[in-house]
């Protein structure tokens, strides 16, 4: 299982936010198959550096599959072939020898791009400060087991809190949406008796905030929940139009 | 602003009023193929079949037709309004794009046969229904029709785009309405592509069988 | 200067209580006119940012990521101790409080970890109600899991996923502050100076990581969220952008540093598979609950793993440690693990790695049990590795996991500097000498949501606040400071990478200043990291400028932190004379080759003051009182 493959890379280099960029092509040489994906980038880089040059920017943190830092388009796909996996867990072991990869930043107008594959992804932050949270205030919660909640329905909620907010869902969707995202909390919250009563308003304010953001509109093409790398399924967009439908119509929410 | 408007122009609510348009359509052809199917039991039971229709239902069918303009109406531009954006959402594009697995052909063209289905509408409308029948009745009109291989040719590509429209549609129509579970996911997804085959191999059949037997 | 720990007086039971109803409160109205800057938003910095603003201040919150929600908290798996006592299996606040002074090896103050278990309760009532999705029993009540030392079921948890759905609770309560107006975010910025204006702390420097320029803020109060230093060993399981810097900066303006060579190596991480190395994973404490360590008893045994039969296995944690078994605490079984791979008994192409098998209790409860308890965990092994630990058993070696160590501070969490507090990993801990598991998320927590709120305001109604605007000249100092540094940084030109450097510091320090210590090793290191950092300074290879997005600048900054601050961990080891938890010295030890403390003369915190440029730092200790506990040896067998 040991071996070492020779790559070619063509990468998007963009200097800074709003300037114009290009590709360029590096070769990787000799790259042990067990290295995760950024690794490889890692050794790039420090012949770049040597050699005098910018290395290629990157986002990335714990390098775990869990901070949802990292990620790129990688031969058409966000996070690159392998399912359910972040970038930073793909490992060189899923290519081969002699194989040209394409890496792409997320492109989004939502997500203006900082440099090279970094991208500004706070619109995430921003739909969750538009309702993201139940409103409970430090200290003045009563005992964790005086409401019990239907295994399932944790079991589920937990389903659509492990999002890590990577934004590959909205890199692969056609439209550039980010139901997924916005779903993955509002089901997650919306199936916990502690998130109940602040249902309505939520949906109704995390999907306009989505709106306003410059996202797309959810096509249900299900493409994001074929990259995600925590797998959320698309079964929590549906618990959201559900949502959706009964703020809107039946909540005294606008 | 009102609630309704909010509520119907926002991202969900836009596709919630495609979703409720488009199956109030489906339902509408569902109707219709089976009406029109009667050509196969020949001339008189078509003829009867159009006459019973327009003599039963005097005030339906009017009715009927006042919101299916409506419903297109929204369904068409709503539907333009989201291509639109979705377009603008991804103002530069991927140099190498994949479809990662959920893509299909269908959910991938809904705007472009959406489009082709508009034309093939409006001409559809125009040749069989805001045309004189006076000199001609319903069975002449489909006769003369589909006598013209072009015009065969562009109704056979016309049902495909919307067996491809529906592929997606109608599946997609019960998920924007949060119907999923996977109790009867699989019914769903199955019947809607099986419903879509029947609208397109119904519906092509007539010209076909016109084409080949009728003229 | 004079170490106050400022512990209230009074029974261990009554201190906190007793604390908060004396302590002075700030008005209502007032609070609106404080501004409060907290650095870093990991479980501590969130949850203190949410409710310092729940409370009415107004709060500026920091950190290095794009987005607060990735803080290496993000990456805690097991889970969260509390003592519910929910299982009725004899819990209680003091059992959580004894066996976490204990785990500790009695190096950690009696009132601070009273606290902690006292408030641990508080905790997971409040995480609930945020609609953190703990596990949970068939009836809807929640689940608990066991441990590593400890005999009772006290750990809640959310799948392998807990610090991810904690962080996002204090994140997402941390939002809602920012939608109410009373949190501002600053991401993507790097702190990288502490600002004093008369002795006290009234704001920082920070360089904005997508412009690269520096700029000031100005507060009342700096809150110091920064987390652990694990990361100078290069190989860790801390994320890549942990680092020391903020608190070492802290340091050079007078914070203490307690006890900065208490490092936690963590058992069962997957092992080292190349030179690329980049950081290394762990599995999962809680696959102890369920897994058995072993290595083959013939060391030429080449056979598959599954294929080698219980009788030619050597369960080594289970035939040392019979009463603990493979629930060891963590520096046990990972000196234990060493041990073994040092006497050439590893397994796998480097011999640094011993098994931690699953399939007795997949033969026990059935493959579906497992998957559900142990899923993604077992998902994330095969990704890294391309091995399944359902058909072989998985490999783990040792490494650096977490810093006891970190800022010294008082009972209110403020540091020697008055008006900079610290929380959270940063600080130096309630944990003593070694962290029990689940224990830090549990700190974090009770840090930022119930304690910093209460003592800053104590802080804030006792003290007078000239204003002070963040371009006058204390600010503009500090600023200039750091601009040079980062220019004399760039200046350097010459031939080695940040990597590089800073992978030959973590191997220096990994080999003499990790699991195991010796005087002469610790010598030897000081001598090769005082020769590295020389070298750093003409030899360090950067490309492009300070005023731009330049991810490795910011790397080469922490990496001159490190370099100097690896000196300090250094030194502490050094002057430490026993072995106490994670701190080895090989020349204190029983003749089971167990640390062997010194409660006479080393039952102290080492708190280092910084000593000026090129001067050796000063020792202050403080003194550790038991009061309620005996100092036991820490036997687990
Ligand atoms: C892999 C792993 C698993 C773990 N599992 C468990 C577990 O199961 N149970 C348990 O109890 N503990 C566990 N721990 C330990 C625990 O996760 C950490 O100790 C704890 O989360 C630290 O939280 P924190 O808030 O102090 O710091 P962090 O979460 O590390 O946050 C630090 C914050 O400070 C910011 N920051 C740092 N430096 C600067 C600077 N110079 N300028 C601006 N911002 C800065 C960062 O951006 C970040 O926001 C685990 C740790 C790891 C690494
Ligand atoms: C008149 C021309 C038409 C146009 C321009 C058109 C356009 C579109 C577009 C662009 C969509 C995708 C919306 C989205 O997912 O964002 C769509 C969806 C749909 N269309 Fe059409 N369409 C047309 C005709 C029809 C007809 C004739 C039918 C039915 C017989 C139909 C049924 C549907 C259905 C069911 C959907 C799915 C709604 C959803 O995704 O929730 N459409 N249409
Ligand atoms: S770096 Fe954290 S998910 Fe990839």
């Amino acid at each position: 299982m040991n071996g070492t493959i020779n790559l070619t890379l063509k990468v998007w280099r963009q200097p800074g936010p709003g300037q114009k960029g290009k590709f360029e092509i590096y070769q990787a040489k000799d790259i042990n198959i067990h290295m995760s994906f950024l690794e490889m980038l890692d050794v790039v880089n420090e012949e770049l550096i040597l050699s005098g040059k910018d290395p290629i920017a990157f986002d990335h943190d714990c390098r775990e599959g869990i901070c949802g830092m990292c990620g790129a388009v990688v031969n058409g796909k966000a996070h690159g072939p392998k399912k359910g996996t972040t970038l930073c867990q793909l490992h060189m072991r899923h290519f081969r020898d002699g194989d040209t990869i394409v890496i792409e930043p997320f492109r989004s107008k939502a997500f203006p791009i900082i440099r090279d594959l970094v991208v500004d992804r706070s619109a995430f932050d921003e739909i969750i400060i538009a309702g993201g949270y139940i409103s409970v205030n430090t200290g003045s919660a009563p005992d964790a087991n005086s409401i019990p909640v239907p295994p399932q329905n944790a079991e589920l909620a937990m389903d659509a809190a492990a999002c890590i907010g990577c934004g590959a869902c909205v890199a692969q969707c056609p439209n550039g949406s980010a139901m997924l995202f916005v779903a993955s909390k509002v089901s997650h919250l919306a199936l916990l008796p502690q998130g109940r009563p602040e249902a309505a308003k939520r949906v109704l304010s995390m999907t306009g905030r989505m709106k306003e953001l410059g996202f797309g509109n959810c096509g249900n093409e299900r493409e994001c929940e074929a990259v995600c790398p925590k797998q959320i399924s698309i079964s929590h967009i549906a618990r959201l139009n559900r949502e959706f439908l009964k703020a809107g119509l039946f909540s005294r929410e606008t | 602003m009102n609630w309704f408007i909010i509520f119907i122009t926002s991202s969900v609510g836009k596709k919630l009023v495609m979703a409720f348009t488009g199956l109030c359509f489906v339902l509408f052809i569902i109707v219709h193929l089976f009406g029109n199917l009667t050509i196969f039991l020949g001339k008189e039971s078509f003829l009867s079949y159009v006459e019973d229709l327009h003599r039963s239902h005097k005030y339906l069918i009017p009715l009927a037709e006042v919101f299916l303009l409506i419903f297109g109406l929204l369904h068409i531009v709503f539907g333009l309004v989201l291509y639109i954006q979705n377009l603008k959402a991804r103002p530069i594009s991927y140099n190498l794009r994949k479809n990662a697995g959920g893509r299909t052909v269908g959910s991938g063209t809904m705007p472009y046969t959406g489009l082709f289905l508009l034309i093939f509408i409006s001409l559809h409308l125009v040749r069989f229904r805001f045309v004189e029948k006076i000199t001609q009745n319903d069975f002449t009109i489909l006769i003369n029709t589909f006598n013209n291989l072009g015009y065969v040719i562009f109704y056979i590509l016309a049902m495909v785009a919307l067996g491809l429209h529906l592929s997606h549609g109608i599946w997609s129509s019960f998920q924007t309405f949060g119907v999923n579970h996977p109790k009867y996911n699989g019914l769903i997804e199955k019947g809607g592509i099986l419903l879509s085959i029947l609208f397109a191999v119904g519906f092509a059949s007539i010209p076909i069988y016109i084409f080949t037997k009728l003229s | 200067m004079s170490l106050n720990p400022s512990i209230p007086s009074g029974p261990l039971e009554a201190k906190w209580t007793k604390y908060c109803s004396e302590i002075k409160l700030v008005s209502p109205a007032n609070k609106r006119k404080f501004e409060i800057i907290v650095v870093g938003t990991g479980l501590a910095g969130a949850s203190a940012s949410a409710a310092l603003a729940e409370l009415g201040y107004n709060v500026k919150t920091f950190c290095i990521q794009d987005s607060p929600r990735r803080a290496h908290s993000i990456a805690a798996q097991g889970g969260i101790n509390a003592a519910k006592n929910y299982q009725g299996d004899g819990d209680s606040i003091w059992r959580l409080f004894y066996d976490t002074i204990k785990g500790g090896d009695f190096r950690a103050r009696e009132a601070n970890v009273y606290r902690l278990a006292e408030l641990s309760v508080k905790i997971i009532d409040h995480c609930v109600a945020q609609g953190v999705p703990f596990a949970r029993e068939y009836g809807g009540l929640l689940a608990n899991r066991s441990f590593g030392g400890a005999l009772v079921s006290r750990t809640f948890y959310a799948r392998g996923q807990t610090g991810q759905q904690l962080l996002l609770g204090a994140y997402s309560a941390m939002l809602r502050q920012v939608k109410a107006g009373r949190v501002s975010l600053f991401p993507r910025r790097e702190v990288l100076d502490i600002v004093l204006v008369k002795g006290q702390a009234r704001g920082i420097v920070a360089r904005n990581l997508v412009t690269g320029e520096l700029e000031s803020y100005a507060a009342h109060a700096v809150v110091l969220a920064t987390g652990g230093y694990g990361n100078i060993y290069f190989l860790s399981t801390n994320g890549m952008n942990s680092n020391v810097s903020a608190s070492f900066r802290a340091y050079k303006r007078g914070a203490f540093f307690g006890n900065p060579c208490f490092v936690q190596i963590h058992p069962t991480c997957i092992p080292v598979s190349g030179h690329y190395q980049s950081k290394l994973t762990l599995m999962s404490e809680s696959l102890r609950n369920d897994g058995r360590v072993w290595v083959p008893k013939d060391p030429k045994d080449k056979r598959r793993p599954e294929d080698i039969p219980e009788s030619d296995r050597d369960y080594f944690l289970e035939r040392l440690y019979p009463s603990y078994g493979n629930l060891v605490p963590r520096d046990v079984a990972s000196r234990a693990t060493k041990a073994i791979c040092d006497q050439g008994r590893g397994v796998g192409p480097t011999g640094y790695a011993v098994y931690l098998d699953l399939s007795d209790a997949i033969k026990r409860d059935g493959k579906e049990v497992i998957e559900k308890k142990y899923g993604n965990l077992f998902e994330m092994y095969e990704r890294i590795t391309g091995v399944s630990p359902y058909v072989s058993p998985m490999m783990i070696y040792p490494a650096v996991h977490y810093v006891m160590g970190g800022l010294w501070v008082d009972y209110n969490l403020m540091t020697t500097i008055k008006g900079l507090f610290s929380l959270g990993e940063a600080n130096f801990s309630d944990h003593g000498a070694n962290r029990l598991g689940a224990s830090a998320l549990m700190q974090g927590l009770a840090d930022g949501y119930f304690i910093i709120p209460y003592t800053i305001g104590g802080y804030l109604a006792s003290d007078s606040f000239p204003p002070v605007s963040p371009s006058q000249g204390e600010f503009e100092d500090s600023k200039k400071e750091v601009s040079e540094f980062i220019r004399r940084l760039l200046s350097v030109k010459g031939r080695r990478t940040v990597t590089d450097f800073h992978r030959s510091l973590g191997s220096i320090m990994w080999e003499y200043a990790g699991m195991e210590r010796s005087d002469e090793g610790l010598r030897k290191a000081k001598g090769m990291v005082e020769e590295l950092r020389e070298e750093y300074w003409q030899n360090l290879l950067l490309t492009g400028g300070e005023r731009e997005f330049n991810q490795n600048l910011s790397k080469a900054l922490r990496v001159a932190d490190y370099l100097e601050f690896a000196g300090l961990i250094i030194e502490d080891a050094l002057t430490r004379r026993e072995s106490c938890g994670c701190h080895f010295n090989v020349a204190y030890q029983t003749p089971e080759h167990e640390p062997l403390r010194d409660d006479q003369n080393c039952a102290y915190v080492a708190a280092w003051e910084y000593g000026g440029k090129e001067r050796p730092p000063i020792l202050h200790k403080e003194p550790l009182v038991f009061e309620n506990v005996t100092p036991g040896i820490r036997s687990y067998k």
